[in-house]
């Protein structure tokens, strides 16, 4: 393994991943929210790495799946570093000699055949839109807002709610918007996390190389991870990217969006690791909820750049942890029990999914529900306060 | 120990509703996604992990489109030498036993050790080519191995039997072994492998290239006309078993007594 070389720029895994840089003052592993129900330790292996001869033995340490790449030790490093990316370094060790979890196996083959971690063909990508009224993109047409849905809202049933609702949004609130064709493909959020170094370069190139080929101004993400991906790793897209909330706090302010009838509920918004603390998008979601007459909005004890990961991401939909000691998202969902919500708002799918299982597992389902910031509106009626001429709206 | 390991592209029918052309005798796959056959990814494990422990090479052997390459380098990726993809319009595929006359061909005057099948396809659910393919070779077989145990140019072949029942069988070399799907876990083919294995040899060829005469594979050779295919009519019978827990347990009891399940 000595001198092994890591990467296309021949850099070592020490230098690759600026290990020399690591003062090992601990507050990667003080921060990681995984530590209260894992061994993982991630300081020690930014540590270990250091040396090269271990480097095969470090990646057979179950650990390493423990991590589901919250940020908070880069969020947290005074160094800059992010000590996470150590850990994925290792996956990719795991990956490039093939003996992964099958779990993984078959959402990196997945990803490469179908486009999609979720064993589904690629055909059936926009199922979700039948029965909607839904512009699909053309390259050539200019277009304000292009849609990017994400493979876990394209397929995943529960989910995918969070597309059909926003379309019904953008057309009664006359929106230039599209949604990309089945010619959509994984950001690859995950497969980058679960350390597929070559596949994910793959997606770069290819899903930049699509997406620049059509005349919109922005890209809208439906997923923080999209968003992120996005924004972090494709240095050659020709447009920005927004993520969803951020679109209709705009339409809010600009007064183009209104809801007409109100909701009294107690709501509790979790902000997803992805677009909170990686991204810095904290009061966009809640100046959306906070836009509906009777919503009390409430706030956890670990909010924004603090708020618990709820060990969706990181590539854990894939990989189950050993321990068996309470989730995080349980953790979560009781906190919220405590704040006695009605709802826990999230703005993310894996939020969405693990928070929801997380509310079974407790048996708070008489109590309260977990639902997409889309899932809240679409129970709305929603306005044009505004009406554009520019834009026939189909209904 | 040199091994040729037949693969196949089939349709994955678990995640999108089958329904057929309007002919009535095919599958509209348009909605499908395609991937290597279950059982021949095990057999391309099985032939790298014997190649990987006894030294040899293992040649890959498909009969299908174009679009099919991609599986094949993913097998080249996980460590298979080199391919011969068969495409001809002319082979009656839906008949084994002229798929197997077709592989025949291709593998027959090269030199081997093992040949290696999935035990069965997704698609037609036959599982026979690789026993037929046996036959046309003229040498001998294993059906459902769930392992291989090579010793001193000993073969012994573990089969799955129904009932949980294993059946260990001693054969002689070169044979044909059809795999059982949970022999081994498949390896993963990352991305750079796969770009790497595109220097690897893939050979595309036709029937003539072979020298397999058209009319002994083709659907007038075939014994079998493909009829129909239809979808069997969704029929569903529920019965609520009602009372307190010790009644529907001896009601339950009774209705599986008389149906012959206890």
């Amino acid at each position: 393994m000595r001198g092994m070389k890591m990467t296309t720029e021949n850099q070592t895994f020490t230098e690759k991943f600026d290990l020399l840089g690591c003062i090992q003052c601990g507050r990667c592993t003080g921060g990681c929210p995984v530590t209260v129900r894992t061994n993982l330790n991630v300081r020690r292996f930014v540590y270990d790495a250091y040396n090269e001869d271990l480097l095969e033995e470090l990646s057979r340490v179950a650990d390493i799946w423990d991590c589901t790449a919250c940020h908070t030790c880069a969020v947290r490093c005074p160094k800059g570093l992010k000590p996470l990316e150590v850990l994925i370094g290792l996956r990719s060790l795991v990956v490039e000699s093939g003996k992964t979890e099958p779990t993984v196996r078959d959402a990196l083959e997945s990803t490469f055949m179908e486009g999609n971690p979720w064993n589904k063909p690629r055909a059936t990508r926009n199922d979700w839109m039948e029965g909607l009224d839904v512009i699909v993109a053309e390259p050539e047409q200019k277009v304000e807002n292009l849609f990017f849905v994400c493979c876990t809202i394209a397929y995943d049933p529960r989910v995918q709610v969070t597309a059909r609702n926003i379309v019904n949004l953008l057309n009664k609130a006359g929106v230039d918007y599209a949604f990309l064709g089945t010619d959509e493909t994984c950001c690859g959020s995950e497969i980058f996390t679960l350390g597929e170094d070559g596949l994910f370069e793959m997606l770069i190139e290819d899903n930049t190389e699509m997406l620049n080929e059509y005349q919109a101004d922005r890209i809208v993400a439906l997923s923080p991870h999209c968003f992120t991906t996005f924004n972090t790793h494709y240095p050659d897209l020709n447009k920005p990217v927004i993520h969803y909330t951020q679109l209709l706090a705009e339409l809010l302010e600009q007064k183009k969006l209104a809801f007409k009838d109100g909701l009294e509920k107690k709501i509790v918004y979790h902000d997803p690791c992805y677009l909170g603390k990686q991204s810095g998008v904290f009061e966009e979601p809640r100046s959306v909820l906070k836009a509906i007459e009777g919503v009390e909005l409430v706030e956890f004890g670990r909010n924004r750049e603090r708020s618990l990961c709820c060990e969706g991401g990181g590539g854990k939909m894939w990989v189950e942890s050993e321990s068996k000691i309470e989730r995080l998202a349980e953790t979560r969902v009781k906190d919220a029990r405590a704040l006695e919500a009605d709802i826990i708002a999230a703005a993310c799918p894996f939020c969405v999914l693990t928070l929801d299982d997380a509310v079974k597992a407790e048996g708070f389902e008489e109590e309260m529900r977990v639902a997409e910031i889309m899932e809240i509106l679409g129970e709305l009626e929603v306005m044009q306060e505004k009406p554009s001429s520019a834009q026939e709206v189909e209904d | 120990m040199k091994i040729f390991t037949c693969i196949k592209y089939v349709p994955d029918t678990s995640e999108a509703e089958v329904k057929l052309d309007a002919g009535g005798t095919a599958v509209d796959s348009s909605r499908f996604s395609f991937d290597i056959n279950d059982a021949d990814n095990y057999a391309v494990e099985e032939s790298v992990l014997i190649k990987e422990k006894y030294e040899g090479d293992v040649t890959v052997v498909s009969i299908g489109p174009k679009n099919s390459d991609v599986m094949i380098r993913m097998a080249m990726a996980k460590g298979c030498d080199r391919a011969i993809r068969i495409e001809d319009d002319r082979i009656a595929s839906y008949d084994p036993l002229m798929v197997a006359r077709v592989l025949a061909g291709a593998i027959k005057d090269q030199e081997f050790d093992l040949v290696f099948t999935g035990c069965m396809a997704e698609d037609y659910g036959q599982a026979v080519t690789g026993v037929a393919l046996a036959e046309i070779l003229g040498i001998p077989h294993a059906a459902y191995v769930k392992k291989v145990e090579l010793e001193d140019g000993k073969l012994k072949a573990h089969r799955e039997l129904e009932g949980g029942l294993m059946e260990v069988v001693e054969i002689t070399t070169p044979a044909v072994l059809t795999i059982q799907t949970g022999i081994n876990e498949p390896r993963y083919a990352p991305i750079r492998g796969i770009r790497q294995a595109q220097k690897k040899e893939l050979k595309v060829v036709n029937l003539d290239d072979l020298g397999v005469p058209a009319d002994e594979v083709s659907a007038e050779a075939s014994q079998i006309v493909l009829e129909k295919l239809y979808i069997p009519v969704v029929e569903s019978k529920a019965e609520i078993i009602e009372g307190a827990p010790e009644e529907k347990a001896e009601k339950l009891a009774s209705i599986l007594v008389k149906g012959g399940l206890l």
